[in-house]
């Protein structure tokens, strides 16, 4: 039997295993070759296209409702999808729109809202980014100080938003603001306000990442006018929406794809520089290969018990801290793999596909700091699943 | 978290965790570890009567018709009670038995009924992958005679028999070899069980005792490797749980400084680590052994079982030693209990360093 660590305990039903069949050859079929297996990062209007192809199908969405113009799909259809898209190393669609507001905005939006703002987000017309993260402001988000006061029909918005990912391609922010600068506790003074970008008093400067490129931008808001109708959800109600669990979003950030990819890539290279004969080489490629299976076999049980509504609360912080250090570690060996190439800016040629084992590596140091740092969720599995004291 | 059961298995679950806890517990290891005793044979009578040593047995070979998930789910709670039992082993050996169908029929009933323990008598050293030659069979006068050693068996003492693979010229066969034609030299390890040599010196196998030859008895071999990879892999999981509990309740009730242990971050992170590995290694268990189960298991995924469930419970106990200080390192707390039986379990049927080159072989 041949080893495929993409698919590991993808227990399909019939139905299943022929949507997968679908999706594989559509995939195969539709997606530009210019994004597959990339050893860059892909940029909004790079994605745009494959994107595009995406929605005209009907499978932008898979977790949206039906309603809501989404697939309505169950999660198993949901990670078939995420997978097939990854085994030929085509990107995933941006988050920030889809994961990130698009279950807020369905959840907690007005008909109106909904109307105005998810037909963009479906086509990916419109870039969104998310305004959440100050300067004084990561793990401890709570203490966020951009101000939004109300003037009539208008939020007079001041301050200053840092680390947004795609913040220079973006047409719009959903930002976390304070709107109450009294409350306590703090957050129960912060609320989810819509911004479009194009207006006046905003501006958007990049940030250069460590690797190289404008992913991060920072925005500066000077007596910025914001409507009182693109507030979501109640006044001072930010926080709940910003922080709650949408049903299965969780499973796409936490999907084991990230680490099969750079295994599946240091194999290649390996093949490539000879590594593949050390025994060395084999014994730790093996060891993290066994630790993807480890994390899978998580991964599917989680998804098991979702569809059962029988989720336990650390499942999400047990996910994070599972899936990032070990795409790290995966992307580390890769560098080791590649031996003097593994420093190199310049890409690596292999079978006919370019890779850039340092780009990898870069890019995976984000993943145990965004979105909640790794020792944030240690605090959270300590409090929360194993009962220790402050 | 939690797996999930149908009726039957929550049922067995639950019948498992007591059991476990009348004929367990670390102050029974202790006392069978300080008398020297090598197997608790009240709790393998009870664990005769339960059925569960042929609960992976069809109902037609006689046995309960469910699966090597439901011995891994009892194996699990025998872990956290540090049972002195080879239940692992002889589950693994019934459900194999349960295979090979009428040439194995009178050694599968005498399992059952707890008239004989037949313990699975394989090569240890590298598991497979280096050296650990196989005994050597010949037929002479109507009969068989093997020759050669196995090391490191676990409860050869008190065995009736062992299921042997010898080496015929290129093929094996599996045989049932009695005790008393085997020499045995026995030391004791760090958690009391025990680890024998068995010596075979033209030692008698009769026709009817050889249950299998060639290609299938290949096969039935390698499942006996992984089923005993997955069943010592659960126990493992078992043991890791119970260690980090003990350690959970310590630090939540020993003070320093003034305030609990558990309150200050650098162990809460430590023990959040412990957590996430145990939970994962959880749900391999529960996967592979129902994937097995559904007759979808690739071998690599067995030796990974071992492979991971061994790593985590060395470092967790390790862990789980340092956490409670000075008292960690008395023979009289009872943490050093887990310690020492996840090192003994650790060493059988492939280390973290056997199975993981196993696995590497299986997937390259």
């Amino acid at each position: 039997m041949n080893w495929d660590n993409t698919t590991l305990f993808s227990d399909d039903n019939p139905a299943d295993a022929a949507f997968r069949r679908e999706v594989r050859q559509w995939v195969d079929k539709n997606c530009p070759e210019n994004l597959r297996d990339r050893p860059s990062r892909v940029t909004p209007p790079e994605m745009k296209p494959w994107h595009k192809k995406l929605f005209e199908r009907g499978w932008i969405a898979p977790h949206w409702p039906r309603e809501a113009g989404g697939m309505g799909a169950t999660l198993e259809q949901q990670l078939i999808l995420f997978e097939e898209i990854a085994r030929i190393g085509a990107p995933t669609p941006f988050p920030h729109g889809l994961n990130f507001f698009g279950p807020i905005l369905i959840h907690a939006g007005t008909p109106e809202q909904k109307a105005r703002h998810c037909p963009g987000i479906l086509s990916g017309d419109v870039t969104w980014c998310q305004g959440y993260s100050e300067a004084g402001a990561g793990s401890d988000l709570a203490s966020l100080k951009t101000r939004a006061v109300l003037e009539g029909d208008h939020f007079i918005v001041d301050g200053h938003k840092m680390w947004t990912t795609n913040g220079t391609h973006a047409d719009w922010m959903f930002a976390l603001v304070r709107t109450d600068a009294e409350a306590k506790p703090r957050h129960a003074g912060i609320s989810l306000i819509l911004i479009d970008l194009k207006s006046p008093g905003v501006t958007v400067k990049p940030i250069k990442t460590i690797r190289g490129d404008a992913e991060f931008a920072e925005e500066f808001f000077d007596n910025v006018r914001v409507p009182k109708e693109n507030l979501i959800g109640p006044l001072n109600g930010g926080w709940k929406l910003a922080t709650m669990l949408l049903g299965g979003e969780r499973f796409a950030t936490g999907h084991p794809r990230n680490a099969a990819i750079l295994l599946n890539r240091a194999r290649q290279v390996a093949r490539v520089t000879g590594a593949d004969a050390d025994p060395a080489f084999r014994q730790q490629l093996a060891a993290l290969e066994i630790d993807l299976l480890a994390f899978t076999a998580y991964y599917r049980h989680g998804a098991a018990l979702h569809g059962l509504g029988k989720v336990p609360e650390s499942m999400t912080p047990v996910m994070k801290l599972a899936a990032g250090p070990l795409a790290q570690l995966a992307s580390e060996f890769l560098v080791q793999v590649a031996g003097p190439a593994g420093a190199s800016l310049a890409d690596m040629e292999v079978d006919g596909e370019a890779v850039n084992p340092a780009e990898d590596l870069f890019e995976m140091r984000r993943v145990t700091v965004g979105g909640g740092a790794n020792e944030i969720q240690r605090n959270i599995l300590a409090k929360r699943a194993l009962d220790l004291p402050s | 978290m939690e797996p999930i059961l149908n009726e039957q298995q929550s049922l067995m679950r639950e019948t498992a965790v007591r059991l476990c806890k009348d004929y367990g517990g670390p102050k029974r290891a202790r006392a069978l570890r300080n008398a020297g005793t090598e197997m608790d044979v009240p709790a393998w009578m009870e664990l005769v009567r339960s059925g569960w040593l042929c609960a992976a047995v069809s109902e037609d070979a006689g046995g309960m018709g469910m699966g090597i998930l439901d011995v891994s789910l009892a194996l699990e709670e025998a872990g956290k009670q540090l049972l002195m039992v080879p239940f692992a082993e002889v589950a693994a050996v019934a459900h194999v038995l349960g295979k090979i169908g009428a040439r194995a029929e009178n050694q599968l009933r005498a399992v059952q009924q707890g008239l004989q323990i037949l313990m699975p008598a394989l090569p240890q050293e590298g598991w497979g992958n280096v050296g650990s030659a196989l005994p050597i069979a010949r037929f002479e006068g109507g009969q068989w005679f093997l020759d050669g050693r196995i090391r490191h068996v676990p409860f050869a003492q008190s065995a009736q028999s062992y299921l042997v693979a010898a080496r015929i010229g290129d093929e094996i066969m599996l045989c049932a070899v009695l005790r008393h034609l085997v020499k045995l030299d026995t030391v004791a390890n760090v958690d009391g069980s025990t680890s024998s040599e068995l010596v075979m010196d033209g030692s008698l196998v009769e026709e009817s005792q050889v249950m299998v030859r060639g290609a299938q008895a290949q096969e039935l071999l390698e499942t006996l490797r992984d089923l005993l990879a997955i069943t010592t892999g659960a126990a493992l999981v078992g043991v890791s749980a119970a260690a980090l509990e003990m350690t959970l309740e310590y630090i939540k009730y020993r003070q320093q400084f003034g305030k609990a242990l558990g309150s200050f971050q650098a162990l809460q992170h430590r023990v959040a680590d412990c957590f996430v590995n145990l939970e994962l290694n959880r749900s391999l268990v529960y996967r592979v052994a129902a994937s097995y189960d559904a007759g979808q298991m690739h071998a690599a995924m067995a030796a990974a079982v071992k492979a991971r469930t061994s790593r985590v419970a060395l470092s967790l106990t390790r862990d789980a030693l340092q956490l409670h200080g000075a008292i960690g390192y008395t023979d009289e707390h009872d943490i050093g209990l887990y310690y020492k039986r996840a090192i003994a379990l650790a060493a059988l049927y492939g280390n973290d360093i056997n199975q993981t080159a196993r696995f590497s072989a299986l997937t390259l």
